[in-house]
């Protein structure tokens, strides 16, 4: 294994700073998640204040990631690992802060449910939420331990998702073609499901960046 | 960038093992340099990549107490072979030092000395076509065309070294060795010196020692990782510093080492 010292501290600190600040901003995409569906599917209102702060806050994070990659370009001309790490976060920042607009967009579509809102469909959505909720839990555990295994799971696992998404969107237009009032909610839950089902393909392409962070190649199916 | 690595091999060395006195200073070295690439070695001081590179023009002869084992072939040959000439073969493998070493004489007389002495140039006008047409190619033509009588000390180091690269190109050889070219200059004099170093590949076979890992991603196809006199790891440029197999390779190559 490769040695974790750095000969200059300072650039060693660098690197750990940069890392750092990529799973803070993962926990706090992990939350927004967690308030989006809660916004959406239990009618939480202090979610979305929540969601706003938290919002704002990843977008920080990523304009701060930017900054420190940029530091570390300029002043380290990294190599091999060390440029791996620089240019697997830029990346995956950027990804956790689509994450992040997704979901707060999904929130933005929060009106009272109908009364005649099946509960099949609110699990539908629910199961879809809970699965992209854990696979964002799987593929920051997997860049924590920077797991190449843990990284082809979330990969592997990007499949369910696209399923539990066309079962929702079925459910949802089961919905809509039971009365013409129904549309505009139903609407709105398409583009929850459909932004879900993105968050996903984000989550996906984070995982794809560790296993490049780990392996230092691109991942094949 | 090539990776496809398909040139013909110039410069072979087989168990190359290399010794000052009792001190061994290269172990069983096996490295293939392609033709008309660059290859870049790296390492930390005191790894052997110098006395790598001077065993393949034989400078390493002059040291007494150095010995060799093993063989370097160029072009299939080997150039310890009794019956080599060594003042052919440093006609066909020129050399670049870290600091630059014009002689104490004019710039013309620096770049026409050599081809002078291996009796290339013949005529006055055979030796002034040599020297403007190496003097370009060593794009220090235009700096210099009218001051040639002026001593080749008086240039700026840049310049000094891009006489010298002159030199070494002027008596028409396959293989350039550079130690550290550009360790004693300036950014802007360096950047021409590259510029320099791929011009010159298309015609020579280049290898090239430095300390700069930056360098070595610029300037070369292949890199060679040398530590304690052992090669530790050989690949494409893109291939070491981007994702090195051995850790030795990938501490050095990101400051870890020590």
């Amino acid at each position: 294994m490769t040695n974790d010292t750095h000969i200059v501290k300072s650039y060693g600190e660098e690197l750990q700073f940069l890392n750092d600040s990529i799973i803070q901003m993962g926990s706090l995409t992990e939350s927004l998640l967690t308030d989006s569906m809660n916004a959406i599917t239990i009618l939480d209102k202090d979610a979305v204040d929540r969601i706003v702060q938290s919002d704002k806050k990843i977008n920080e994070y990523r304009a701060k990631i930017d900054t420190q990659i940029m530091t570390i370009l300029v002043k380290r001309a990294p190599m091999a690992i060390d440029l791996r790490v620089a240019i697997s976060a830029l990346r995956i920042s950027q990804d956790l802060e689509r994450i992040g607009d997704l979901a707060k967009g999904s929130a933005k579509k929060i009106v009272p449910l109908p009364e005649d809102l099946s509960q099949t469909l609110l699990d539908s959505l629910k199961r879809l939420g809970n699965t992209v909720k854990n696979q964002l839990n799987k593929t920051l555990d997997a860049y924590i331990k920077k797991s190449k295994e843990g990284a082809i799971e979330v990969i592997k696992l990007d499949e369910n998702v696209n399923e539990l998404t066309y079962l929702s969107i079925k459910e949802i237009l089961n919905f809509l073609s039971k009365d013409n009032k129904n549309l505009e909610f139903a609407t709105n839950l398409l583009f929850v499901a459909k932004n879900l089902e993105r968050a996903g393909d984000h989550i996906r392409r984070i995982s794809e960046n560790i296993y490049y962070l780990v392996e230092g190649d691109y991942y094949q199916k | 960038m090539d990776l496809t690595m398909d040139n013909k091999i110039k410069i072979k060395s087989n168990n190359l093992n290399v010794f000052y006195g009792q001190k061994q200073a290269l172990f069983d070295i096996n490295l293939e340099i392609n033709q008309n690439e660059v290859t870049a070695l790296i390492g930390p001081s005191g790894c052997g990549k110098s006395t790598f590179i001077r065993c393949i023009n034989r400078m390493n002869d002059v040291i007494d107490i150095c010995r060799m084992e093993g063989q370097i072939q160029i072009d299939d040959k080997n150039i310890y072979d009794p019956g080599v000439d060594v003042v052919q073969l440093r006609e066909k493998v020129g050399m670049v030092f870290q600091k630059p070493n014009p002689f104490p004489k004019s710039i013309y007389e620096n770049v026409s000395y050599g081809p002078k002495i291996h009796g290339i140039g013949e005529s006055k006008d055979d030796l002034d076509q040599i020297v403007e047409n190496s003097l370009k190619r060593a794009a220090l033509w235009n700096e210099v065309k009218d001051r040639l009588e002026e001593p080749g000390t008086s240039l700026s180091g840049g310049q000094q070294q891009r006489l010298c690269i002159a030199r070494a190109i002027s008596v028409n050889p396959e293989i350039i060795l550079m130690d550290e070219p550009c360790s004693a200059l300036d950014p802007i004099a360096t950047a021409k010196i590259e510029e320099l170093i791929d011009e010159l590949k298309k015609t020579f076979t280049i290898v090239i020692v430095t300390h700069s890992m930056a360098q070595a991603v610029r300037v070369s196809q292949k890199t060679g990782f040398f530590h304690m006199g052992k090669i530790i790891e050989v690949g494409t440029t893109e291939q070491i510093f981007k994702n090195p197999t051995n850790n030795m390779t990938q501490d050095y190559i990101t400051g870890r080492f020590g």
